[in-house]
C-alpha cells in the first residue's frame, strides 16, 4: 500500500531533477520529523510545544518536496504500530482476570460485578486519555498540513480535512481492537450493563416505596401510574430530588461508560450489551412480579416497569450522549439508538422513534415472557380457577399480542396427559378441571379452537371410564352442600351456576318474569342439538354462553338422553330415602333440566316428583281418616304403634326406573299397620289399590340402653333386623333368615351395619356354616365390639345412618393429616379452600385426594376441636 | 349433639333394652284394579295414562264397562263420540254402557 501510495502522489522523475542540497534537507527534515514521531508515540511529550514550530517547518518542508503522503503515511503507521504493541494489550490486560468465566458463578457474581464496574471504568479512562493523547497530536499534524501551501492534493475545506484524518484514525483504534478483542470482553460489558441496571432498578424501586407513602395506600396501582409519568417532570420534593440525583449521577457514570465504548468503536457491541442485560433483568422482573401468584393481574406493573426503569434509562442515556454524538462517532457507526440526539431536556421532549421501538421489543419480550410463564403453569391457574381469573386475563393479553395460542395448545395438552389424566385422579377431579377449562379458555378463545383441541383428549379419557355419566349428573345436578342459601354459594350445582350466570348476563333489563323466561328458554331448547359446531352466532350471546359449556358437558357423553336417564336413577334413588316429602331441591333441579334439555326428556322424573306431591296429600288423608276409625272402632286389639308412625310414597311405577324387590318380613305391628292402610287406600281410591315394596323405605329408630337412647336412620331390612332381637337376644344366622323371609348371605351381609355399630356381635356357632348373633352383653363380648369397616363399605346401601358416614370419612381422612399440617408448617396459615386445592393437587395417588369441600371442612374442625389446629378469620393455623 | 353420641358407639358394652320406631316411612305402589295391563283402545299400559294426558293416576283415570272392559277414560270417551249414534266396546262389541 505504501508503495502504491507513493507511486501515485510522486512523480519518481522529480528525484533526477534534486539537487545536493535539496536530498540533505529531505534527509534532515525527514530523520527529524521521524524522531519527534516516535518521541510523540512514546509519550516522551516533555519539551515538545516548544518544538511544534520545528515540527511543522519539517513537515512543511517534505511537503514541498511532495512527501506529504509518507508523512501521512507514517505518523498513522506510528500511532497504529503503538496502539498494537502498547495501548491495546494494555487495555485488554486489565481483563485478563476474566479470560474463563465464560459462565457465570453464581455464588461471588455480586462482587465480581462491583470489581467489573471498578475495572472497566479505570481501563476505558485509561485508554481514553491514550486516545486523547494521540489525538492531540494528530490534530497538531493536521494543523501542520494545513499550513502547507501544497494543499493541492487534499483539496476541500480545512475541517474536510480534519474529519478525513480522525475517521481515519477512528478506523485503525477500532481495527486494532476488533483484531486484538479478547473472548471473555462481550460478557464483561454485558456484566457490567446488569450490575448497572439492576442498581438503578433498586434506585426507582425505592422511588416507588416513597411514591406509594406519599399517595398513601389507596390505589396503589395508579400511584405507580402517576409516579411513571410524573418522573420525567423533575417534581420539587426533597426525597424524590434526592432519588433523581442519585439516578442522574448513574445515568451520567454509565453514559460516560457508553461513550468511552462508542468512541473506541465498540459501539454495536456495546449496544448488544446493555440490550441483553435489560432483557436478563426484565425477564428478571416479570419472573418476580408474576411468581405463583394467580389471583391477581401482573401486566400492567410490568408495562410500567418498562416505562420506568428501562425506557427511564435508555431515554436519559440517549439525552446525554444525544450531543456528543452527532460529531464525534462517523454517521457510518451510528446505531439507531444514535439517530435521536432529539433535545437535552430530559421529559421535555416527544419519545423519540428509538425509545418507541425500543419499549415494543422491550413489550414484546414482556409478553411473550409473561405468557410463556403462565402457559407453563396452566394446569395450576386453571385448578385455581375462578380464582386465577386474572392471571387468565394476562395470558389473553398476551397471546393477543403474540398470536401463540398453539404454543398454549401443545403445552397444556401435555400437562393433560402427565398430571390430570392418569389412573390416580377421579372422575370428578377430572370432570371439574374439565369444566374450569372451559369456563377458562372460553375467555382467551371465544371462538372456542383451541377449546376444542384441549378439550378432546379429556373427553376421550373421560368416556373410557365408568362412571362418568353418574359424575357428570351429580356435577350438573348436585350442589353437594345441598342447601340454597343464595347467589353465590359455592355449593351451588352446576346447573344453578350456569343457570345464574345467565341471569347476571341480562340483568340490564326488565324485571324479568320468570315464565316469559322459561319459555323462551324452552324455545332454544328446541334448537339445542348437543354439539352445535357452527350454530349461527346471530342467535345472540344468551343462547351461545349457555350451549357452550353444557353442550361441551354433554359432548362427553354424546347423548343428552343418557344423562336423562343417570338422572332418572338418581333422582329416584334420592326420593325413595327420603324420610319427609320435602323436595323443594329436587324441583328447582328439575326446572332447570327441563329449561336445558327439553320438558319431554324431564316427563318422567316430572311424573316422579309428582308422586311425591300426590303421596303428601294421600298420606294425611289416609291417616286422618283410618284414625279416626281406630278411635271409633274397636279397642280390642292393642297396638304397640300407631299410624302417626306411618308415612308412605306411593309411585307411579311405569314411570320409575325399575326397582329392586326384595323379599323382607318388616315387624308384625308395622305389617298389620301396612295392610290397614292399603285398605283405607282402596277405599279412598277405588279401584286403585297399593302394593307395598316393603324392602323400600327408611325408617327412624331408637334404641334405649340402660342410660341413653341412641337414635338410627336406616332401611327396612336393618330396622327389621334388630327388631326381632327385642323378643330374643340371640339368633343363629339360619333361623334369623327365615324369620326375615330374606336369604342367609343377604342376611349376613345386611346385619354388619350392626355389627360395626357394636350392637351385635357375631360368633361362630356350632355348626361351622352357621353363625351365631347375639346382643352385645357388657361383662361377656365387651371386646368384641370393633368395627368393621370393610363389611360396612362391602354393603352398598346400608351406611345411611348419619353416624357411619362420618365416622367413615374421618377415616378415610387421617391420611392426609401429615399433607396440611406439613403445608401449614411451610405456609403459616391458609384458608379452606387453599387446603382443598393443595391437597387436590399433590395427592394425585396414593392416596388420591378425593373429598369434597364440606368433607374437608368437617374433618378440619374435627382437628381444630382435638386442638391440633387453631381457625381464626378463615385462616388455619397450627396450633402452637 | 348426635354426633357426640353416636362417636361413642364404638365403646358401647350395656345391653339395649328395647328399641322404639318412630318413623317407618314406607314405599307402595299404585295400580288400577283391572285384569288387563293394557287399555284396549291405546294399548299404553293402565298404570301409565292415555296418549293424550301427561300425569297417571287420579288425572287419567280408568272407567268400566257394563260388560267388564276396562279403558282409560278419556280413550272411551273418544271413542264413544266418534262412534254415533250407538257405540259398541272395542273389546267384545257388546253395547257399550258405563258401569254403575
Ligand atoms: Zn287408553
Ligand atoms: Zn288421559
Ligand atoms: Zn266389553
Amino acid at each position: 500500500m505504501t508503495a502504491d501510495a507513493l507511486s501515485s502522489v510522486c512523480n519518481l522523475g522529480v528525484l533526477d531533477s534534486l539537487s545536493e542540497a535539496s536530498v540533505s534537507e529531505i534527509l534532515e527534515s525527514w530523520n527529524s520529523f521521524c524522531l519527534i514521531t516516535e518521541a510523540i508515540v512514546k509519550g516522551d511529550d516533555s519539551g515538545l510545544s516548544s518544538s511544534y514550530s520545528k515540527f511543522q517547518s519539517y513537515v512543511s518542508s517534505l511537503c514541498k518536496y511532495g512527501l506529504r503522503s509518507l508523512v501521512e503515511e507514517h505518523f498513522l503507521i506510528s500511532l497504529q504500530d503503538m496502539l498494537e504493541k502498547h495501548v491495546a494489550p494494555k487495555f485488554w490486560k486489565n481483563f485478563d482476570a476474566y479470560s474463563n468465566v465464560t459462565d457465570l458463578e453464581e455464588n461471588d457474581k455480586d462482587m465480581q460485578e462491583d470489581e467489573v464496574e471498578l475495572l472497566l471504568c479505570k481501563a476505558l479512562e485509561e485508554i481514553s486519555l491514550e486516545k486523547q493523547y494521540q489525538e492531540k497530536y494528530l490534530l497538531m499534524l493536521v494543523k501542520s498540513l494545513q499550513l502547507c501551501k501544497d494543499s493541492t492534493s487534499m483539496e476541500g475545506h480545512p475541517s474536510d480535512v480534519e474529519k478525513f484524518f480522525f475517521s481515519k484514525y477512528q478506523l485503525i483504534v477500532s481495527s486494532v481492537l476488533m483484531t486484538t478483542l479478547p473472548r471473555q470482553f462481550p460478557e464483561v460489558l454485558h456484566r457490567y450493563f446488569k450490575g448497572r441496571l439492576e442498581e438503578l432498578s433498586t434506585i426507582m424501586a425505592g422511588n416507588y416505596e416513597d411514591n406509594e407513602l406519599q399517595d398513601g395506600n389507596d390505589m396503589e396501582l395508579y400511584g405507580k401510574g402517576k409516579h411513571a409519568t410524573r418522573f420525567g417532570n423533575m417534581d420539587i420534593d426533597g426525597s424524590y430530588d434526592q432519588k433523581k440525583i442519585l439516578e442522574n449521577k448513574l445515568v451520567r457514570n454509565i453514559g460516560m461508560v457508553v461513550h468511552n465504548l462508542r468512541s473506541l468503536g465498540f459501539t454495536s457491541m456495546t449496544e448488544d450489551a446493555y440490550a441483553s442485560a435489560i432483557f436478563l433483568l426484565l425477564k428478571a422482573k416479570v419472573y418476580d412480579l408474576a411468581g405463583d401468584d394467580y389471583r391477581s393481574s401482573v401486566l400492567e406493573s410490568i408495562k410500567e416497569w418498562i416505562q420506568a426503569v428501562p425506557l427511564q434509562f435508555l431515554h436519559a442515556l440517549l439525552d446525554y450522549l444525544g450531543d456528543s454524538i452527532s460529531y464525534l462517532s462517523p454517521s457510518s457507526m451510528k446505531s439507531p439508538l444514535a439517530s435521536s440526539p432529539s433535545s437535552c431536556y430530559p421529559g421535555a421532549s416527544k419519545p423519540s422513534e428509538g425509545i418507541i421501538r425500543w419499549q415494543l421489543r422491550l413489550e414484546y419480550f414482556a409478553y411473550e415472557t409473561l405468557q410463556d410463564l403462565r402457559i407453563a403453569k396452566l394446569f395450576e391457574i386453571i385448578v385455581d380457577y375462578p380464582d386465577s381469573a386474572p392471571a387468565i386475563e394476562d395470558l389473553k393479553q398476551c397471546l393477543e399480542y403474540t398470536g401463540q395460542h398453539s404454543k398454549l395448545v401443545d403445552s397444556f395438552i401435555s400437562a393433560l396427559q402427565y398430571r390430570l389424566l392418569t389412573a390416580g385422579a377421579s372422575t370428578n377431579d377430572i370432570l371439574h378441571q374439565y369444566v374450569s377449562t372451559i369456563k377458562a379458555l372460553r375467555t382467551i378463545d371465544p371462538a372456542g379452537v383451541f377449546l376444542e383441541a384441549v378439550g378432546e383428549p379429556i373427553r376421550e379419557y373421560l368416556r373410557g371410564r365408568k362412571d362418568t355419566i353418574k359424575c357428570i349428573v351429580t356435577m350438573l345436578t348436585d350442589g353437594s352442600g345441598g342447601n340454597n342459601n343464595g347467589p353465590g354459594n359455592s355449593g351451588d350445582s352446576l346447573l344453578e351456576e350456569l343457570n345464574r350466570d345467565e341471569e347476571n348476563q341480562e340483568n340490564a333489563g326488565l324485571d324479568d318474569d320468570i315464565n316469559t323466561d322459561d319459555k323462551q328458554a324452552w324455545i332454544d331448547v328446541q334448537r339445542w342439538e348437543p354439539d352445535p359446531v357452527e350454530a349461527d352466532p346471530l342467535k345472540g350471546s344468551r343462547y351461545r354462553r349457555k350451549v357452550d359449556v353444557l353442550g361441551m358437558i354433554v359432548g362427553i357423553i354424546g347423548s343428552k338422553d343418557q344423562l336423562v336417564n343417570e338422572y332418572r336413577v338418581m333422582l329416584a334413588e334420592k326420593l325413595l330415602n327420603k324420610t319427609d316429602y320435602d323436595i323443594d331441591t329436587e324441583i328447582r333441579t328439575l326446572e332447570l333440566l327441563k329449561i336445558h334439555f327439553g320438558e319431554n326428556s324431564m316427563q318422567k322424573c316430572e311424573i316422579m316428583l309428582n308422586d311425591l306431591i300426590d303421596s303428601k296429600r294421600t298420606n294425611t288423608n289416609v291417616k286422618a281418616t283410618i284414625n279416626q276409625l281406630s278411635q271409633t272402632g274397636s279397642e280390642s286389639r292393642e297396638r304397640e304403634v300407631s299410624f302417626d308412625i306411618i308415612d308412605t310414597t306411593i309411585i307411579s311405577s311405569n314411570f320409575w326406573p325399575p326397582i329392586q324387590d326384595e323379599v323382607v318380613n318388616i315387624p308384625e305391628p308395622v305389617d298389620q299397620l301396612l295392610s290397614d292402610y292399603a285398605k283405607r287406600y282402596h277405599e279412598i281410591k277405588t279401584p286403585r289399590k297399593l302394593l307395598w315394596k316393603k324392602n323400600l323405605g327408611t325408617v327412624k329408630l331408637e334404641l334405649e340402653f340402660e342410660d341413653r337412647t341412641l337414635q338410627f336412620t336406616v332401611t327396612p331390612v336393618h330396622a327389621s333386623i334388630i327388631m326381632q332381637f327385642q323378643d330374643q337376644t340371640s339368633w343363629t344366622s339360619k333361623n334369623l333368615a327365615a324369620a326375615i323371609g330374606m336369604p342367609e348371605d343377604t342376611l349376613q351381609r345386611r346385619i354388619s351395619f350392626w355389627i360395626s355399630k357394636g350392637i351385635i356381635a357375631e360368633s361362630s356357632g356350632e355348626d361351622s356354616n352357621d353363625h351365631l348373633y347375639k346382643l352385645v352383653d357388657s361383662m361377656a363380648d365387651g371386646g368384641k365390639t370393633g368395627i368393621n369397616n370393610e363389611e360396612l363399605v362391602a354393603d352398598d346401601d346400608a351406611e345411611r345412618s348419619v353416624a357411619s358416614v362420618e365416622d367413615q370419612l374421618r377415616k378415610e381422612m387421617t391420611v392426609y393429616e401429615k399433607f396440611i399440617v406439613g403445608m401449614l408448617k411451610n405456609f403459616g396459615s391458609m384458608a379452606l379452600d387453599r387446603i382443598h386445592n393443595t391437597l387436590k393437587m399433590f395427592c394425585v395417588s396414593d392416596p388420591t385426594y378425593d373429598k369434597s369441600l364440606q368433607q374437608l371442612q368437617f374433618f378440619l374442625s374435627g382437628l381444630v376441636a382435638e386442638e391440633k389446629l387453631e381457625l381464626r378469620d378463615n385462616m388455619y393455623f397450627l396450633k402452637k | 349433639m348426635e354426633r357426640v353420641e353416636f362417636q361413642k358407639l364404638e365403646f358401647i358394652s350395656e345391653v339395649f333394652t328395647s328399641g322404639f320406631i318412630c318413623l317407618w316411612h314406607a314405599v307402595a305402589s299404585w295400580t288400577w284394579d283391572a285384569h288387563d295391563e293394557t287399555c284396549g283402545i291405546c294399548r299404553m299400559a293402565f298404570d301409565g295414562c292415555c296418549p293424550d294426558c301427561k300425569l297417571p293416576g287420579d288425572d287419567c283415570p280408568l272407567i268400566w264397562g257394563a260388560c267388564n272392559h276396562a279403558f282409560h277414560l278419556h280413550c272411551i270417551l273418544k271413542w264413544v263420540n266418534s262412534q254415533t249414534p250407538q257405540a259398541h266396546c272395542p273389546m267384545c262389541r257388546r253395547e257399550w254402557q258405563f258401569k254403575e
